[in-house]
């Protein structure tokens, strides 16, 4: 194990630098309290990997007039509109952890959440059957994007210094996420943290760099 | 479904799925041909990445009073940690002895069952109740049947699923997304056989109670029957 994080320093550098520790929950006074001059993604990372008000708060600021402008379009009708905006940016919080920095902005993610979640109350509102949904219509790439169980028990099986000499292959935000995980034993949340990638990003490129790691050493083999 | 698709939703239209202004049957229908359309998918990109850059708020929302109460409430919910796992659908669909295998989205649709009826020879077609504003059923035409010439109101999207059909305008095989307008009477005739999905725009109303009428296929033995009775007097 030494030897392989000795081999990866020239990657591990830029990664080790510690965050400034924050409070996980910021108190209620706060509420209204915003974040104006962060991007949206690292508004909705620090929603996702902390659970951070102040940020949630900033997203709430920037995206409710949006989100209602889409509703009164779609709806034409300002309590559904209204409606749509809560549901949405309570979705935003709840799936915060769930963002994935690979697939597009922060915008475009809310963007999505909020005309899926329009899709859903209209239709629900003219009483149409259930039968189908908005996450049925515009599904997410790659859904079930959770790393299997049998995929981490087939990899370990091989040794690790067999390994090593895939890593180079690897493309460096991958091999970063694995470096994390499986070199320095760190949670998927921890990892998320010390990176500054939402939990989401930090999963599938777990996942992908498995895959691409798998495939190397079958080929190999 | 590996043979190139020749026939696609027009841009405008991605456009109008994109920002979730078609109907339910509709967006079924260009989700199913997106599956297997990477080009439909890139436009459909584009059109969503243009639509973001441009969102913002024409009518400005008044903060409500209680936005405090709103974020506190919103706050002190659980996040979701993982993906909940849908639960998987069986994406066969078995029409007499032949398999085939469905887009997500329509599998999803079919998971809860079909009703075949026969609307004429060869021809069965099973209703699928989406939305108010369309008419979608699964069309399943034999080898060597042919639908009777019609036309109709609205526009008709067909979505060919398995198998060819060819009218007066071209073939057309899996995958591809066969509008015709109202100004187009066509006739849908198979050689080999086909299974489609089909989306016919505004419904018909027939005022005299007609309502197993309202499909294209339908309004045509609609109108056969009326020009017969026609022909009699």
């Amino acid at each position: 194990m030494n030897n392989l994080s000795l081999s990866l320093d020239r990657f591990s550098m830029g990664f080790m630098v510690l965050p400034e520790s924050r409070a996980a929950h910021t108190p209620k006074s706060d509420a209204l309290v915003t974040r104006e001059t962060d991007s949206d993604e690292d508004l909705l990372i620090a929603v996702g990997n902390r659970q951070d008000r102040i940020a949630f708060n900033t997203l709430f600021a920037r995206f409710s007039n949006r989100i209602f402008a889409m509703g009164m379009k779609l709806t034409r009708n300002e309590q559904l509109a209204h409606d749509l905006v809560q549901e949405a940016l309570l979705m935003v919080w709840q799936k915060a952890p769930l963002y994935d920095l690979d697939r597009g902005n922060a915008q475009g993610w809310i963007f999505t959440i909020a005309r899926n979640r329009c899709f859903d109350m209209l239709r629900k509102a003219r009483r149409q059957p259930a039968c189908v949904s908005a996450d049925d219509i515009w599904p997410l790439e790659g859904e079930s994007g959770e790393l299997s169980t049998s995929g981490e028990t087939g990899f370990q099986s091989v040794e690790l210094s067999q390994v090593e000499q895939y890593y180079g292959q690897l493309p460096e935000a991958q091999f970063a996420v694995i470096e994390q995980i499986y070199v320095f034993d760190r949670t998927h949340e921890e990892a998320a943290e010390l990176l500054k990638i939402p939990l989401g990003t930090l999963k599938s490129r777990l996942r992908l760099g498995m895959e691409k790691l798998r495939t190397l050493v079958g080929v190999e083999q | 479904m590996s043979a190139a698709v020749m026939f696609h939703p027009p841009k405008h239209q991605i456009q109008r799925f994109v920002e979730g202004e078609l109907s339910a049957g509709m967006s079924v229908a260009l989700s199913a041909h997106m599956e297997f359309c990477a080009d439909c998918r890139r436009t459909a990109g584009a059109a969503e990445a243009e639509l973001v850059a441009q969102w913002n708020a024409k009518e400005a929302l008044q903060s409500p009073a209680d936005l405090t109460g709103i974020l506190d409430a919103i706050t002190q919910q659980p996040q979701e940690r993982a993906n909940t796992p849908s639960t998987p659908v069986s994406r066969k669909l078995v029409v007499d002895d032949q398999v085939i295998s469905l887009p997500r989205v329509l599998a999803q649709i079919a998971s809860a069952g079909l009703n075949w009826k026969t609307v004429s020879n060869g021809i069965r077609s099973a209703k699928v109740d989406l939305d108010t504003d369309t008419t979608c059923e699964f069309i399943h035409m034999q080898p060597g049947s042919k639908a009777p010439q019609h036309s109709h109101r609205g526009n008709e999207v067909m979505l060919v699923l398995d198998g060819k059909f060819s009218d007066e305008m071209g073939e057309y095989g899996a995958s591809d997304f066969v509008i015709r307008d109202p100004a187009h009477r066509h006739q849908p005739r198979t050689e080999t056989g086909c299974i489609c999905f089909s989306v016919l725009d505004s419904p018909l109303v027939f005022t005299e109670g007609w309502l197993r009428l309202w499909n294209p296929i339908g309004l045509a033995l609609f109108q056969l029957t009326r020009w017969r009775r026609r022909k009699l007097i």
